[in-house]
């Protein structure tokens, strides 16, 4: 194990860190608003194909990965529409958005499969910075997404923390009907709350087809979308810990294709267990702290409202 | 300004699930057009095309029924674990964990008599898919752990186990490197019915009616049930909730397990990393169009079966087999639609401060 191979696996880190946080902030900010959406996969699904396709039809990365992020918020409107409009079952319907997304995927992705990409979201160009030791490489050579990833995590921890808009929607997670009472709207926020998550969901998916892989075909998503939904339990519901949660668990996608060159003899497909392993450790944990102090898991998660049935 | 708003109705609307059911096919066959017709295709050629693959004789039926039994088990447990509001999110891994235990008496077994191996490979498969789901019964039932997330962290496990045993220790030698597992023993195939219909047809029948039956005419599935609908009525009842939820969510594992090994010995020759070919997740939007009963799950999974066996028989018409998902992901939210509406009225209010100030 060299210098080298060890700076490329903390690159990779922070490179799959951030595809993995993409998804998993937009996830968490549903789930503060009281809407599960297991419907990750899906979402992540759309956002690589609708990112393929406009990058391949209007060559223009910036304009694909929008397009991708609205994809990923109309196909979470569905999820929002049927959980908050109607009340369904939250698992039931997220579960139905992943087989959606990822047959939707499938079905508009069908003529691009193989086809090289018409726009790729490149390395930014920091000058002098990338040339520092250690801290160059790994944090100046980032393609544009990862520290749009950084911001958003940052923007996002700074709104449900310190605003009102924060407060609305952790309100319509924890009590629907108090965050009702005190005059927000719980339809709204949650719809808004599931929408924004959709576009990160989508963002997401487009950083695998305009930069990580890039090329389109089915399964591309590879369950990575369930990696998000069990970060945001490993992070507390908490933007900063979801983001190292992050890091830790795109170091084990980044490890997993370099074991064989650090010479460990140690199978590629256990190591890609931890994630999820560790995932149910942390939640054993928490409900064993749980009888001391309150657990961090939105009170009104997964719970629809129904206005007349206060 | 008038809103519409959603009202409970006092009663809910005579045969509303049938109905709304009925109603999700008819969006999905909608969609259906749309998305053949914007694809180049002719829709009403591929549905009779669908059609004759899924139901249109015996051979097809045979296929469609093969189909209908994993979905029909997987979808049994999840009804099961939700005829008492809990989830079993982790069928999709609790197959997965059947088929690797059975595989595993398939290995150690190889010479016995098929009657004997056949029996071991489908109780293996009992015992793993409960074993799967022993973690996350235990952490609900003493911990309250969310059993939602538990179970859907145990699917990747599993899938992985799946991958790393036919890479690793199960490979088979003669497979030319290929990680593939090795075939199993002729004997320990279930027989076929008719054409290649499966004595797992015959199995998933048995489970679906014992089990219509324990949930709805038995002590322990009035227990179940009023668990189900109210935590504290049962704790007055007496009714141990811990207990309870520990045996109903390894039971929902054990159905699902039984699931694998039903799929390993009967369509399966080897064990496969898509074996549990999203049936585990498919069998969770079958529960909840079958409204969490079992008797309802077996027409539903019949539905499902020729549906995806219609859907793979249209790649030979140069159609994509994503439609057919794409039609069950429609079937189920056309049914959650038109089922919530069936229970509800909608009524325009000219204020829509009316009906809160009236309730307070």
């Amino acid at each position: 194990m060299n210098e080298a191979s060890l700076i490329g696996l903390f690159v990779a880190m922070v490179s799959f860190g951030a595809l993995l946080y993409l998804a998993a902030l937009g996830e968490l900010i549903a789930e503060k608003a009281g809407i599960l959406n297991l419907g990750v996969e899906g979402m992540m699904a759309i956002g690589a194909v609708t990112a393929f396709i406009a990058g391949a039809e209007l060559n223009n990365p910036w304009i694909a990965l929008l397009i991708a992020m609205i994809a990923g918020a109309i196909l979470a409107t569905v999820h929002g529409l049927f959980t908050v409009g109607l009340g369904a079952e939250q698992v039931v319907s997220g579960l139905a958005l992943t087989i959606l997304g990822l047959g939707l995927a499938a079905y508009l992705g069908k003529d691009y499969v193989g086809r090289t990409p018409g726009a790729e979201l490149v390395p930014v160009d920091w000058g002098a910075l990338s040339d520092l030791p250690w801290v160059g490489p790994i944090l100046f050579t980032q393609a544009p997404l990862v520290y749009i990833a950084i911001l958003f995590g940052v923007t996002a921890a700074f709104v449900l923390g310190k605003t009102r808009v924060g407060l609305a929607l952790r309100a319509a997670g924890e009590s629907a009907s108090s965050a009702d009472s005190a005059g927000h709207s719980v339809f709204k926020v949650r719809l808004a709350a599931v929408a924004v998550g959709g576009a990160l969901a989508g963002a997401s998916g487009a950083y695998l087809t305009l930069t990580l892989t890039p090329q389109w075909a089915e399964g591309l998503t590879a369950g990575r979308g369930w990696i998000a939904v069990a970060l945001v339990i490993f992070g507390a519901w908490r933007p900063g810990r979801v983001g190292l949660g992050a890091l830790l668990f795109g170091g084990t996608l980044a490890l997993k294709t370099r074991l064989q060159t650090f010479g460990v003899d140690f199978s590629p497909i256990i190591l890609s267990m931890l994630p999820y392993i560790l995932t149910l450790l942390i939640l054993v944990l928490i409900s064993i702290q749980a009888r001391k102090r309150p657990s961090p898991s939105p009170a009104g998660l997964g719970l629809a409202y129904r206005r007349e049935e206060r | 300004m008038k809103k519409p708003r959603l009202i409970l109705r006092e009663q809910p609307l005579a045969g509303g699930q049938p109905a709304a059911f009925g109603v999700g096919l008819l969006i999905a066959l909608i969609v259906g057009i749309l998305l053949l017709y914007g694809a180049g295709h002719e829709p009403f050629k591929v549905y009779s095309r669908m059609f004759d693959a899924s139901l249109g004789d015996a051979d097809a039926w045979a296929k469609t029924l093969n189909r209908a039994v994993p979905l029909g088990l997987a979808g049994l447990a999840v009804a099961i674990a939700g005829s008492m509001g809990l989830w079993n999110i982790g069928a999709e891994g609790q197959i997965m964990a059947g088929a690797i235990a059975a595989a595993w008496v398939a290995r150690i077994g190889e010479n016995l008599p098929g009657p004997i191996l056949i029996s071991g490979m489908l109780l293996a498969g009992v015992v793993g898919g409960g074993v799967l789901a022993l973690g996350p019964a235990l952490a609900k039932a003493k911990l309250g752990v969310n059993e939602i997330i538990t179970t859907l962290m145990l699917n990747e496990v599993a899938i992985r186990l799946v991958q790393w045993l036919i890479h690793g220790p199960w490979k088979d030698p003669d497979s030319f490197n290929f990680p593939l597992a090795p075939m199993l023993p002729d004997q320990g195939r279930l027989p076929f019915l008719f054409s290649r219909a499966h004595l797992g047809l015959i199995l998933a029948i048995l489970s679906i009616v014992i089990a219509a039956v324990a949930v709805r005419y038995t002590a322990w599935g009035y227990e179940l049930r009023i668990a189900g609908s109210s935590e504290s009525t049962a704790r007055y009842s007496g009714i141990s909730l811990s207990k309870k939820i520990l045996t109903v969510l390894l039971l929902s594992g054990a159905i699902a397990g039984f699931a694998g090994s039903i799929e390993l010995a009967g369509t399966a020759d080897r064990l496969t990393e898509t074996l549990s070919n999203g049936y585990g997740f498919a069998g969770i939007i079958v529960a909840a169009l079958a409204l969490m009963r079992p008797s309802g799950v077996a027409a539903v999974a019949l539905l499902f079966g020729a549906v995806q066996i219609g859907g793979q028989s249209i790649q030979t018409m140069g159609v994509s087999s994503s439609v057919s998902t794409i039609l069950q992901a429609f079937i189920l939210f056309g049914a959650i639609g038109a089922g919530v509406l069936s229970r509800y009225s909608i009524r325009l209010d000219n204020n829509s401060t009316t009906q809160q100030e009236s309730e307070s």
